[in-house]
């Protein structure tokens, strides 16, 4: 008998561990935070993309999801609060070759970075952008975000959030973004097709990801240990197919999943470029 | 041979001087008194395979610039007082990260909207202390369109070559000013590269200490896989909270201007050796103490005029030693006194330093100058 | 055999009509609804009393339906008893079974297609290889068994014609062999019936049906799909085993992989770091591994393939 040692006869191989910094592992999130299945679902694309680490850029904020990719074993930039998309922007600019990640989060890509978020879906430069969206502040120790449910307690709304909740997604696809997409923790291996069809995509994608906050939100909210929130998840996220019975004007409580948004737009850089060679072959004559 | 001169524009011949000192990335935001840069750029870049972007505002503008530097490009963004305000988080970030670009701020009226088209001297302070936290800065301060020209591309040499953010800082007036300019043919322009980390180089450390204090940086795409971070990080580009790894981290970024002042820092000195009367004067000021220099000296007055090319770090020794030669010292400029504090500082006797300031959005003129120095004179 | 359908049916042919019994049974989406709707009208047009009864409860794709039709002379209940079906027809292959206890004894007409709907119950033990509980009788066996047996791939047919939904119109035109009812009666209902651009792919689904019992008539070997043969397992068997690495080290104790493996295979021990508990129930699913926000279980399934010579 010959022992072969395969991971799985159907899927290819992937170890997330030849994606990791393994001597800064484990990482410092906390029990259950959803940030890591999103992260092993960013790897797990990537490495089925086959995209070199080496060619690999991810750029983060500020918060528990700046800290995300600094266990990714690639190039990594964690930048300041709200900005990576703007980073993101002269990096994926300057190095064209380069495949460009930022990885944000609700607070990060929603209320210091909104501005960047909008004009980046606007432009379609050709980035992946990845909000983990854990309702709330978490590094900070637990404060309202733009995302945060009506009525959930944090550390600011101690009398619960009166503040309506946004639709990161909506809002990505008011501004443009060729690529929109939502995905819960939970359905990780649709998360990582999401991220990846995000990838593939040629222009901007955004992708928000429903995280768990399990010991700082979950924990004051009474939502339950780690696995029940992520137990809950399926209930409050209907499949695309559902999406148009959404009833509720602002941000339905119940979100839609799967690809929401998916146009072709001429991406950015190559735009530029090309209008760049144009000007020097006029000059040229 | 002959000089070729061309009349020029202060924010013309800053871009044509970023062009040729290689900067290939320009992300910007409109501003008075700035545009005109950015105008330049956005017609000019393209032309040499640049990138020139408009980015939704200042925070972001800087942020693309640094983001484009860590890719390997070097890069510059422009601005007045509003958008540097904005810009001073990111200004940390690339002090903190070691990552090479240049901040041209036309200072204009302030604070706040202030006077969007008059000029001042009230981002002195600010360009050196804005972003918070103890960080490392260079500041040039042109005072013609010749030297926005020379102090632009040195500005991008100093930024390669000790991997920090350098701000040029020039007036409203320098700015919109048409000079004749001699431009130095293509060939003939010093260009300093970054030292690059050999891609081979195993166990390479992006914050090593080497000796010189400037550690080699690495390209994305070489192998290196870096991590950055405005995080206070040990060499390896990791965070770190331990007291003696953060003093070091800190200390030796401080230690690379201050040990460089001799590669950094550059005056200018007019008839100071035998100088009574010491004026330290920047920028447009400085164009006036000259004249002042010139009449008084006609009277027989020992007037020297010291200023500082290199704004920061402070050319401490030079002032100190003209300084304390002279009687008194008139530090001439466009804000309550910011310059005056910081020359009070080098000075013996602190009451000799006399300040001759406006904030009116007028220039000194050379006859305020020399009436005030004839008034301390008579004193 | 057959009247001309112009002829209105006399009196006397209504009073000689048996009362006729047809179970219709499927699952969700077949359209046994659609063949039972055909049935009804036939019977009136034949001058005929009908009741129709049927169960949709689960009308979702997938979920059991059947339906009663039963027309004669005078007919008063509405459903079938056990024994008393002239006609089953299943376009679900284990639905037709469910139902072979209804077929009269001696001459009922089994009508069923081949293909197979398996529903997630049938696979509950999800270890790859495990025995899936879907019915394992050949048609060779239940043709042999029943009076009146017609087992065919109808789904395949209905496809070669371009649509997989007229597989119920295939077997149609089988049941039509059976009953004498003229087949201008039949083609004009179902025409009645399906959506005016789906007309066509149904006469030749009908027309095909026909054919392929007039053929199985005449030869006996030709009723039922010789290539379905017994088929206890879904899957190959297992040919590997899962080993499942968990990390101590990286373990956080969320407790996630625990409550969220589908086979509760895993605990939280002492120390409160997961562990394989129960490595027989492990079917490798990867749920575990994929949940670990701390990347701290790794499933590998290990092969055993013979060394080559």
């Amino acid at each position: 008998m010959n022992e072969i040692v395969r991971k799985d006869a159907v899927r290819p191989a992937f170890d997330i561990k030849d994606y990791l910094r393994l001597d800064l592992m484990p990482h410092f999130m906390c029990p259950g935070c959803g940030h890591g299945i999103a992260l092993r679902a960013l790897l797990w694309a990537t490495h089925e993309l086959g995209i070199e680490k080496n060619q690999l850029a991810v750029v983060s904020g500020i918060g528990c999801s700046g800290r995300v990719g600094a266990y990714i074993d690639a190039n990594t930039y964690h930048t300041t609060h709200g900005r990576p998309l703007a980073f993101a922007t002269g990096l994926k600019l300057a190095r064209p070759d380069l495949k460009v990640i930022v990885i944000t989060g609700d607070g990060d890509c929603l209320a210091i970075g909104g501005n960047h978020l909008i004009h980046a879906c606007r432009r379609n430069l050709d980035i992946t952008c990845l909000m983990l969206n854990n309702e709330v502040y978490g590094m900070t120790g637990g404060q309202v975000s733009p995302t945060t449910s009506v009525n959930r307690l944090t550390t600011t709304t101690p009398a619960g959030n009166c503040e309506p909740t946004f639709d990161a997604c909506k809002l990505a696809e008011a501004a443009g973004a060729s690529f929109v997409g939502r995905e819960v923790t939970r359905q990780a291996p649709a998360l990582k097709n999401l991220i990846r069809a995000a990838m593939e995509h040629d222009g901007f994608s955004f992708v928000e990801v429903m995280s768990d906050c399990t010991e700082i939100y979950g924990r004051k909210n009474d939502l339950g240990e780690s696995p029940e929130m992520i137990l809950s998840q399926k209930a409050d996220m209907r499949p695309e197919a559902f999406g148009n019975v959404a009833d509720q004007p602002f941000r339905p409580n119940r979100l839609v999943t799967g690809v929401l948004a998916k146009q072709e737009r001429p991406e950015y850089g190559r735009t530029y470029r090309a209008r760049a060679a144009l000007e020097r072959a006029k000059k040229g004559r | 041979m002959t000089k070729t001169l061309t009349p020029v524009a202060g924010n013309h011949a800053c871009a044509l001087a970023a062009i040729a000192a290689g900067c290939r990335f320009f992300a910007g935001y409109p501003i008075t008194p700035s545009s005109e840069i950015a105008e330049f750029m956005s017609r000019e870049l393209p032309r040499v395979d640049g990138v020139f972007i408009q980015m939704e505002d200042e925070i972001a503008s800087i942020a693309a610039i640094i983001g484009a530097s860590l890719g390997g490009s070097k890069t510059m963004t422009a601005t007045s007082g509003p958008g540097f305000s904005l810009m001073q988080e990111n200004l940390g970030y690339a002090a903190m990260t070691e990552t090479p670009c240049v901040i041209i701020n036309v200072m204009r009226g302030g604070p706040s909207t202030g006077m969007p088209t008059r000029p001042a001297q009230g981002d002195i302070m600010q360009a050196r202390w804005g972003s918070h936290g103890d960080h490392p800065i260079i500041v040039v301060a042109p005072a013609s369109v010749q030297e926005i020209h020379s102090e632009t591309i040195r500005a991008f040499n100093l930024a390669e070559e000790f991997r920090t953010p350098v701000v040029v800082l020039y007036d409203e007036i320098v700015a919109h000013l048409m000079e004749m300019v001699e431009l130095p043919a293509a060939g003939t322009i010093k260009q300093v590269d970054r030292k690059w980390a050999d891609a081979a180089q195993a166990n390479y450390l992006p914050y090593a200490e080497t000796p010189d204090l400037v550690p080699p940086m690495s390209r994305p795409g070489d192998g290196h896989r870096v991590h950055v971070t405005g995080l206070t990080h040990t060499p390896d580009g990791f965070p770190t909270q331990k007291p003696d790894l953060a003093d070091r981290a800190l200390m030796r970024i401080l230690d690379k201007i201050e040990k460089n002042r001799g590669k950094i820092e550059k005056i200018e000195a007019i008839e100071t050796d035998d100088a009574d009367i010491l004026i330290v004067a920047i920028g447009i000021v400085a164009r006036a103490a000259r004249s002042a220099v010139a009449s008084l000296r006609s009277e027989g007055i020992k007037v020297g005029l010291l200023r500082p090319v290199t704004l920061w770090p402070f050319p401490e020794a030079a002032v100190r030693a003209a300084a304390n030669n002279a009687r008194v010292v008139l530090v001439p400029e466009m804000n309550t006194g910011q310059l005056n504090r910081e020359v009070e500082r080098l000075v013996d006797a602190p009451a000799k330093v006399a300040g001759l300031h406006r904030v009116d959005g007028e220039p000194i003129a050379p006859g305020e100058i020399a009436a005030r120095i004839r008034e301390m004179i008579a004193q | 055999m057959n009247a001309p359908a112009t002829m209105p049916a006399t009196t006397a042919q209504i009073q000689a009509a048996p009362t006729r019994n047809i179970m219709i049974v499927g699952v969700g989406g077949q359209g046994v609804i659609m063949i039972s709707k055909v049935m009804a009208l036939l019977g009136q047009k034949q001058g005929l009393q009908v009741k129709q009864s049927e169960v949709h409860g689960m009308a979702k794709r997938g979920g059991i339906v059947f339906s009663h039709v039963r027309f004669g002379k005078e007919v008063w209940s509405p459903t079938i008893a056990k024994g008393d079906a002239d006609a089953l027809i299943a376009l679900e292959w284990a639905e037709g079974l469910r139902w072979l206890d209804h077929l009269k004894p001696g001459s009922g007409a089994f009508i069923a297609d081949t293909r197979r709907i398996v529903p997630p119950f049938a696979c509950r033990n999800r270890k790859t290889g495990a025995t899936m509980n879907y019915a394992s009788e050949t048609p060779a066996e239940i043709v042999s068994r029943v009076a009146d047996g017609y087992a065919l791939d109808a789904t395949s047919i209905a496809e070669s014609f371009g649509d997989s939904r007229a597989a119920n119109t295939v077997l149609l035109g089988v049941l039509s062999t059976t009953l004498d009812y003229p087949i201008e009666d039949w083609l004009g209902v179902i025409e009645q019936l399906v959506p005016k651009k789906a007309r066509e792919i149904n006469v030749k689904a009908f027309e095909a049906g026909r054919a392929w019992a007039e053929a199985a008539q005449a030869d006996p070997s030709l009723r039922f799909d010789h290539a379905i043969a017994r088929e206890k397992t879904y899957a190959k068997p297992q040919d590997f085993e899962v080993r499942l690495e968990i990390n101590a080290a990286w373990c956080k104790s969320c407790d996630i992989c625990v409550k969220l493996c589908p086979e509760r295979c895993l605990a939280l021990n002492e120390e409160q770091i997961a562990y394989l508990k129960a490595p027989e129930a492990c079917t490798g699913c990867h749920i575990c591994e994929w949940l670990c926000p701390d990347f701290a279980i790794s499933v590998n399934t290990v092969s055993r393939e013979p060394a080559s010579a």
